[in-house]
């Protein structure tokens, strides 16, 4: 195991960091004790102690007089002690090695109370993060400010580790955020318990910003315009992840609200509808911002390390570039946002009241009851972000896949997969061409599959939108009559006829007739002919078993089992979770008794 | 958002509870991780794969509906529309954008009008009819032309494995 021991021996446990740092302090606190009992210990360096000492008496007259002898040489000795041990390298190590140790201790605290054991993602993030932050402050510090003395050094690092530390603990909860919103169930106070860590980094990196403008004001602006970049970068994430948060916290508020009374959601229905763009565009201020300052923060840097082809600048620049690109990136994507938005807005209506009560249904994106919604021109009705957060990647109907004339600007679409983007270039009409009917099977009967079957000849496809939602009027004049034909057969038949009438004589004299599927549904006996249709005997069906000998064995044992367990969805998580196994246990069981029996009988027979 | 999903998904999650379809159950065996569920499929019947019963799991997309989910056997399989390391190749769970094999039509990707149960009862007709254009497994696709009696016969130990039967 030669990795296992590399891995190890970098990193010793904490235990004997710990141990090693108190010991190496102490060493320093021995030997700065030793260090005074001689008495001259400070002749070397007489003028500074002098002035500590003055600073001392001074400061003693001024605040109070009743300062015991006792105390006085205490602080004489504390002085005097951090005296040696400033003026010693090794101890000013010492003591640096400590200050970290602590550090790494209250980091561990911190991990032990909120977060708990790690997980394995977690870890190699923090790990990527951590090298990440070292390899770039270590070019800050040496190849771009390029500082010539040690407390500058000591200084700058120690500032980038409190900062470092704060920006791990960040990274941190931002992961453990986005794990617990994985979950649909988790206990109040972990929420409580990050929430209140994200709000403490939060204070701490205002406060730090505080400290870098005091800073600033005494040193200058460029010192303060690079002390604060992080600080600021590290406050605009932690308000952004505390924003998103508490935006999850309430949508799981309000899933429990209408969990416990689901027909009733209408007050928090106006809300996610308006919810919809404020959440988008609080992300989209906060990472533009935080990309920006980055960006700046870049330039900076390398108009300030003035010798241009060292390797500091080239890794400012590989980062400017890509942060110039996300910037890009992000730009194209609020575009194609608004592009879809106009659209939505200026092609599609919302639903009248009547059509939302004639609807039953739910939103088909989100399950969701809909209380206001946008229709389509193909009749279909969906909730206004859902819609939205559709047609950015796509531009045909989610139910029926009617193409609809969304022609995006054409370089709107890089967060899509770039060969996508090509195709849509490329093929502008084939995607177009694309119309097909639909089957919805499963408002028929639940577990009938959905098809879609190719109704129309190409050469009939450019119909703009308003001719698109007059056939749609007319072929629901036609539904009234021939209910149990679909919409878009009939707007099919009406593309060619346009008439109402002769599309209705069609119909009457069975020349329009339903696609393939409908017939396959009505007449079991005629096999199916295309692969994605599901025969209606392909599903098992234990109720009706077919052998006696698997009836006896669902007599031997109580039905009651599988009555126990299915047909209820509990509250619990914990409840949820064991009647999934049990019933998952109980169908293995259960067809494995069968298979046995049916093996046995096939025997019988044979013999 | 997160927040949509795992509703839309524990919305799902009941409906596959109370409304079981025939020999199917899926949900999220963890619900620490509502994102990864597990599934069970009964081969259907009348099909080489009758009676087994074949373990899947699911793997949601964080802005699902809006993408498909991946769906993985965990049991081994021999099919033509499933790769060896158990990955199922139908196109149903692929997104309108992505087009590996080049030959199937939009209306028949994902969209977020399909769910769970539909790719699940997909996934059953595709046991029962493989599509062996796509060829997910080349062996599995040139036997189940060629050669079924031998494919029956291996998905009949398959079959065998899954419920824990010595052959
Ligand atoms: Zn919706
Ligand atoms: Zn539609």
């Amino acid at each position: 195991m030669p990795l296992s021991r590399f891995d190890r021996v970098p990193l010793p446990n904490l235990k004997t960091y710990t141990f090693l740092s108190v010991l190496a302090l102490s060493g320093c606190v021995y030997f700065a004790k030793e260090a005074i009992k001689d008495p001259d210990w400070n002749i070397q360096d007489k003028v500074q102690h002098q002035n500590s000492r003055q600073r001392d008496e001074t400061f003693n007259i001024s605040s109070a007089n009743d300062t015991s002898d006792s105390e006085r040489s205490l602080k004489q000795w504390v002085s005097d002690m951090s005296a040696v041990m400033t003026r010693e390298p090794i101890c000013v190590w010492v003591l640096i090695n400590m200050a970290i140790c602590w550090l790494i201790l209250v980091g561990r605290c911190i991990q032990r109370m909120v977060f708990g054991d790690l997980r394995v993602s977690e870890h190699q993030h923090l790990k990527d993060k951590f090298w990440n932050f070292v390899f770039y402050k270590f070019i800050f510090v040496f190849g771009v400010i390029n500082v010539q003395y040690v407390e500058e050094v000591l200084l700058w690092c120690s500032w980038f580790a409190l900062l470092g530390f704060l920006q791990l603990i960040a990274q941190l909860a931002k992961d453990r955020f986005e794990y617990l919103s994985f979950s649909a169930s988790t206990p109040i106070w972990s929420h409580v318990k990050l929430m209140g860590l994200l709000t403490g980094i939060f204070v701490i990196s205002s406060f730090m910003l505080l400290v870098a403008i005091f800073v600033g004001y005494f040193i200058g602006f460029n010192t303060f315009a690079f002390m604060s970049a992080e600080v600021i970068l590290l406050s605009i994430r932690t308000l952004h992840v505390i924003l998103r948060y508490g935006l999850h916290l309430y949508d799981i508020r309000t899933e429990d609200a209408s969990g416990v009374n689901p027909t009733s959601p209408s007050g928090s229905e106006k809300v996610w509808e308006k919810r919809g763009p404020i959440t988008y565009y609080t992300e989209l201020v906060f990472e533009l911002s935080a990309l920006s300052i980055d960006f700046l923060h870049h330039i900076h840097m390398l108009l300030w390390s003035n010798i241009f082809l060292s390797m500091a600048s080239l890794v400012i620049c590989m980062q400017l570039r890509y942060l110039f690109q996300e910037m890009q990136r992000r730009i194209k994507k609020h575009r194609n946002y608004l592009w879809v938005r106009n659209h939505l807005e200026q092609n599609y209506p919302m639903a009248s009241s009547e059509e939302l009560s004639e609807n039953s249904d739910n939103c088909a994106i989100c399950w969701e009851n809909m209380d206001c919604a946008r229709k389509l021109p193909c009749g279909h009705l969906f909730h206004n972000t859902c819609l939205q957060s559709w047609l950015e990647q796509d531009t045909s109907c989610p139910t029926c896949r009617f193409a609809l004339s969304i022609q995006n600007p054409s370089s709107s679409r890089m967060d899509a997969p770039p060969h996508d983007l090509q195709q849509d270039n490329q093929q502008p009409i084939r995607r177009e061409l694309n119309h097909f009917f639909h089957f919805d099977g499963s408002r028929y009967v639940s577990w009938l599959p959905s098809f879609f079957v190719e109704v129309r000849p190409p050469q009939l496809m450019r119909t703009s939108d308003v001719q698109n939602s007059q056939l749609d009027a007319m072929g629901r004049q036609v539904q009234q009559l021939f209910p149990n034909l679909p919409l878009s057969t009939i707007v099919d038949d009406l593309r060619n006829t346009r008439s109402v009438e002769v599309t209705i004589e069609n119909v009457l004299d069975g020349r329009l007739v339903a696609p393939s599927i409908f017939h396959e549904r009505n007449d079991h006996a005629s096999s199916p002919s295309s692969s994605t249709v599901l025969p209606q005997s392909s599903v098992p069906s234990p109720s009706a078993p077919s052998s006696s000998s698997s009836t006896r064995w669902e007599a031997a044992n109580p039905v009651e089992t599988e009555d126990n367990v299915a047909g209820r969805f509990s509250k619990s998580p914990e409840e949820r979770e064991r009647i999934l196994h049990k019933r998952m246990e109980h169908l293995i069981q259960t067809a494995r008794k069968r298979y046995i029996d049916k093996q046995h009988s096939s025997t019988e027979t044979h013999s | 958002m997160a927040g949509s999903a795992v509703r839309r998904l524990l919305a799902e999650y009941k409906q596959l509870t109370l409304n079981p379809p025939e020999g199917i159950i899926a949900g999220p065996i963890d619900e620490d991780n509502f994102f990864e569920w597990e599934a069970l499929i009964t081969g259907p019947e009348g099909t080489c794969f009758e009676g087994g019963v074949f373990p899947a799991k699911l793997i949601f997309p964080r802005d699902y509906p809006l993408s498909p989910p991946k769906m993985q056997f965990t049991c081994e399989m021999f099919h033509p529309n499933i790769y060896s390391d158990g990955r199922v190749c139908i196109s149903i769970l692929h997104a309108p954008g992505d087009d590996p094999m080049g030959y199937e039509s939009s209306a028949e990707r994902w969209s977020p009008v399909q769910s769970v149960e539909k790719i699940l009862l997909s996934v059953v007709s595709m046991l029962a009819e493989p599509n062996d254009e796509s060829g997910a497994n080349v062996d599995a696709a040139k036997m189940w032309r060629e050669n079924r009696d031998e494919f029956n016969k291996i998905a009949e130990r398959i079959v065998r494995r899954t419920l824990g039967i010595p052959a």
